[in-house]
């Protein structure tokens, strides 16, 4: 099989943010020391390498990416300043946008001006959109979002926001899982696939790979952000007919009620922490900052703080605030999902359990193979004598 | 210039380096005062087993040195002397030099009464701390010069008198004080030399945790005969044997977060060590970790050679951590094979950091403000007019390119006096 090598691969990635990488001299403490890092995929100099020879297609097939949860102590600990921890997130960059078959993704990242103008044109349709559709009736004398946008019809948006953002972020998984997988995605039997499934979902959960990386903060900040997240989409996306009450109708200890106000905790926290981190460059993760990095947790903080704006303005019973903070609630959270979940950042909730998944699929496979393979070999021997 | 040009020179540092400067001023006819901070000449030369690549003994060297020292009545030495002052300016420089109190005067004869006498001990600093000895010593076997040290924890003790009483030739002097003196000379070498970059800022090698975990300076002395072990090779938590040995090149070395350049002197020094190994134990196994070796010119023939030993190994990966095996008494070496991209976890016996070197001005600086590199080195052979570098202040050096740049000093030194006066 021939190697493409692509000589001017690192000058294309400096737009996704890579730095660093050509110090790299290949001494392979950046490998050894991650916590992460195992026989069969030790990384990230094997990708520092492919960086650096311009492998491509090799990358393309990598699930190291993926595996890696930056904690930073490669970094920390590199003798030339290669900052193998940015590179590996370079290349989540770069294989996010070519997951994405729409080739929008490619934009969002390598060009900043695109990345805002999006981010403008989406929310200002959003708004517009809030403008021209509602029922022109508004309650004056009670905060009731209800009384000009109706849960129902706001219910039928997000089905289908949720149904187009899902088929994009489906597509692009599915690509991603034909990229890692080759041509063993036909040959490994469903059961193995299936046997392997609550792990996904506890890897979803719990995050509970980055719990084996020294800076345990890293890993609840980034527990926070998730689950906030999460919980924030469920509620709003596919409960909310019971989130969007006009009148605070639940008890104070109502389940809505609770995982709304841990949502909006978590998210505050993580986001103002990651933010605060990245401005001060705390940590080895927070150095390199792209410009995606900061439109996310920017949009992320300004979905929250209006969210908690809304929830006082309506306990105030302010009916314009109330109306007026909706809207522009709406024109920071949409873009945020619209473009970030199959496009960007949020796409790698899907990317990384799925590869953490399918890496424990081949593996269980290829062993069950090996160990089938010698016991066909004694049968054979055996027959021989 | 006011006044005639001072004719003397004065050599700081007596290693390798120094030592040569010193002689070959003195012998081209100049005067010239020697000052060390050690109580005995050498440097680390004097603490090493073997050079490379003869595997040769550095004392026959080393000897004739003192020789050509003691027989030169041009060169007067100071041991236990640090510089403290410079003043003046090229042929007229003003210096002072602390003389710390050895308690020992050159009556002694070695015959190690006192140290007979006394119960107290200290670190052998020139087994980097690895033995103890009495607080009445003799540096090393073959020190220069031959005389015995008392430490300043035994003269103030209560043994001080019973110490004294024992020497039957009256060599023991406990009323010596510091002091110190000035010394008027036309121009100065500068070779203070280096010390080993320190292991203990290596937080993922354990160096000081775990015992069997040393460093290349350590080895030199427990591979020689009048180190710790006398010579033999052993695990300092066991004080057996080692089955395998794991040498890890650029310890501390090529490395942003500690020394950023390359001591040069390293891979040929664990080629060397692995002889050592190798010939005594000759089941025993040894791995090299390695970035990259850098064995050039007349020195790839002895990579070469020791290339053909299978007991040997080369591997290319930079050790990221070092833990205690769970299920033996072994430490485990966390590295990647990087030529076949494999994540290892090796288990070893003894560890040798092959740590760099650190100039000695990186701690000690010079008297009066000078210019530094990026590495706290001496940037150039003339640090300024009537100031020269030597040896591995200027540069890291192995031992035949510090005679070198001993004798280049001693040049310069001259031509800076030279028809002044």
């Amino acid at each position: 099989m021939s190697v493409k090598v692509d000589p001017n691969f690192m000058k294309e990635l400096e737009s996704f943010g890579l730095k660093d990488a050509s110090k790299c001299f290949h001494c392979g403490n950046c490998t050894a020391i991650c916590p992460l890092s195992e026989g069969k995929t030790p990384f990230p100099r094997k990708l520092v390498k492919y960086t650096q020879l311009g492998l491509k297609d090799k990358i393309l097939r990598s699930p190291e990416p993926w595996l890696c949860y930056y904690c930073g102590t490669c970094s920390e600990k590199c003798p030339r300043g290669a900052d193998p921890g940015e590179t590996m997130m370079v290349m989540r960059r770069y294989l996010t946008s070519k997951y994405d078959w729409t080739g929008f993704s490619k934009r969002f990242y390598t060009s900043e001006r695109f990345e805002i103008i999006a981010i403008v044109v989406v929310g200002l349709l959003v708004g517009i959109a809030l403008l021209i559709f509602n029922t022109g009736k508004p309650d004056w004398e009670h905060a009731r979002i209800n009384s000009l946008w109706p849960k129902e019809k706001i219910e039928i948006a997000d089905l289908i926001m949720a149904a187009v953002l899902s088929f994009l972020l489906l597509s692009n998984a599915y690509r991603c899982i034909k990229f890692i997988m080759g041509d063993l995605l036909g040959k490994i039997p469903f059961r193995y696939y299936k046997e392997q499934f609550r792990e996904l979902i506890v890897h979803f959960l719990t995050q509970k790979q980055f719990s084996k990386c020294e800076d345990k903060k890293q890993w609840l900040i980034h527990l926070l952000i998730m689950t906030g997240y999460s919980t924030a989409f469920l509620l709003v996306v596919v409960f909310i007919r019971l989130f969007q009450r006009d009148h605070i109708e639940y008890e104070l200890l109502h389940p809505i009620r609770l995982l709304g106000y841990y949502s909006t905790a978590a998210l505050l926290y993580g986001c103002t922490y990651a933010l605060i981190g990245r401005l001060n460059k705390s940590k080895p993760p927070y150095k390199n900052s792209h410009s995606t990095d900061w439109m996310f947790l920017i949009l992320l903080e300004l979905t929250t703080l209006t969210g908690i704006f809304i929830h006082f303005t309506r306990l105030l019973d302010w009916p314009f605030a109330t109306y007026a903070l909706y809207v522009i609630h709406l024109m920071v959270a949409v873009p945020m999902l619209v473009l970030e979940v199959p496009f960007a950042k949020w796409a790698h909730l899907a990317y990384r359990p799925i590869v953490i998944f399918l890496m424990k699929v081949r593996e269980n496979y290829l062993r069950d193979q090996a160990s089938e393979s010698v016991e066909s070999g004694e049968v054979q021997e055996r027959a021989a004598t | 210039m006011s006044g005639p040009t001072n004719q003397s020179i004065l050599v700081v540092g007596g290693g390798m380096s120094g030592m040569t400067a010193a002689i070959e001023a003195a012998e081209a006819g100049y005067e010239v005062y020697l000052v060390e901070k050690n109580p005995y000449l050498g440097g680390r030369v004097a603490q090493l087993n073997l050079y490379f690549p003869k595997l040769c003994p550095p004392y026959c060297g080393l000897e004739i040195n003192f020789r050509r020292i003691k027989q030169n009545p041009k060169i007067r030495v100071f041991t236990m002397a640090q510089v403290e002052s410079i003043t003046g300016e090229e042929g007229n420089f003003e210096v002072t030099v602390l003389l710390r109190p050895r308690y020992v005067n050159e009556k002694c004869t070695c015959c190690g009464k006192c140290a007979e006498a006394t119960t107290l001990e200290i670190d052998n600093p020139f087994n980097y701390g690895m033995d103890r000895v009495k607080a009445a010593y003799l540096p090393h076997d073959m020190a220069f010069p031959m005389r015995y040290v008392i430490d300043p924890v035994l003269v103030q003790s209560s043994e001080a008198q019973k110490v004294k009483e024992s020497c039957p030739y009256d060599a023991i002097d406990l009323s010596m004080e510091p002091k110190t003196i000035t010394l008027s000379v036309g121009s100065i070498v500068w070779a203070t030399g280096w010390n080993p970059y320190d292991a203990k800022k290596l937080d993922t090698y354990g160096f000081g945790v775990y015992p069997d975990v040393i460093t290349n300076v350590m080895m030199e002395r427990m591979a020689a005969n009048n180190g710790p072990t006398q010579g033999k090779i052993v695990r300092p938590s066991t004080g057996q044997p080692p089955k395998n040995v794991a040498f890890i090149q650029c310890a501390g070395s090529r490395d942003e977060n500690h020394l950023p350049f390359c001591s040069s002197i390293c891979c040929l020094a664990s080629m060397k060590q692995a002889t050592y190994v190798r010939d005594q134990l000759p089941d025993s196994k040894v791995y090299i970790f390695y970035i990259d070796i850098r064995a050039t010119d007349r020195y790839e023939d002895f990579y070469s050679k020791i290339k053909q030993d299978e007991g040997i190994v080369f591997f290319k990966g930079k050790v990221a951590k070092i833990f205690p095996s769970e299920t033996s008494d072994q430490l485990i070496l966390r590295v990647e094979n990087t030529m076949t991209e494999e994540l290892m976890e090796m288990p070893f016996d003894l560890v040798v950091l092959a740590t760099g070197m650190e100039p000695s001005t990186a701690r000690d600086l010079l008297p009066i403000p000078v210019a530094y590199d990026d590495y706290q080195f001496l940037p150039a052979l003339t640090v300024q007019p009537g100031i020269y570098a030597a040896g591995c202040v200027r540069s890291p050096l192995n031992v035949a390119e510090s005679v070198q740049d001993g004798t280049s000093a001693a040049i310069r030194a001259i031509k800076s006096i030279v028809g002044r006066r």
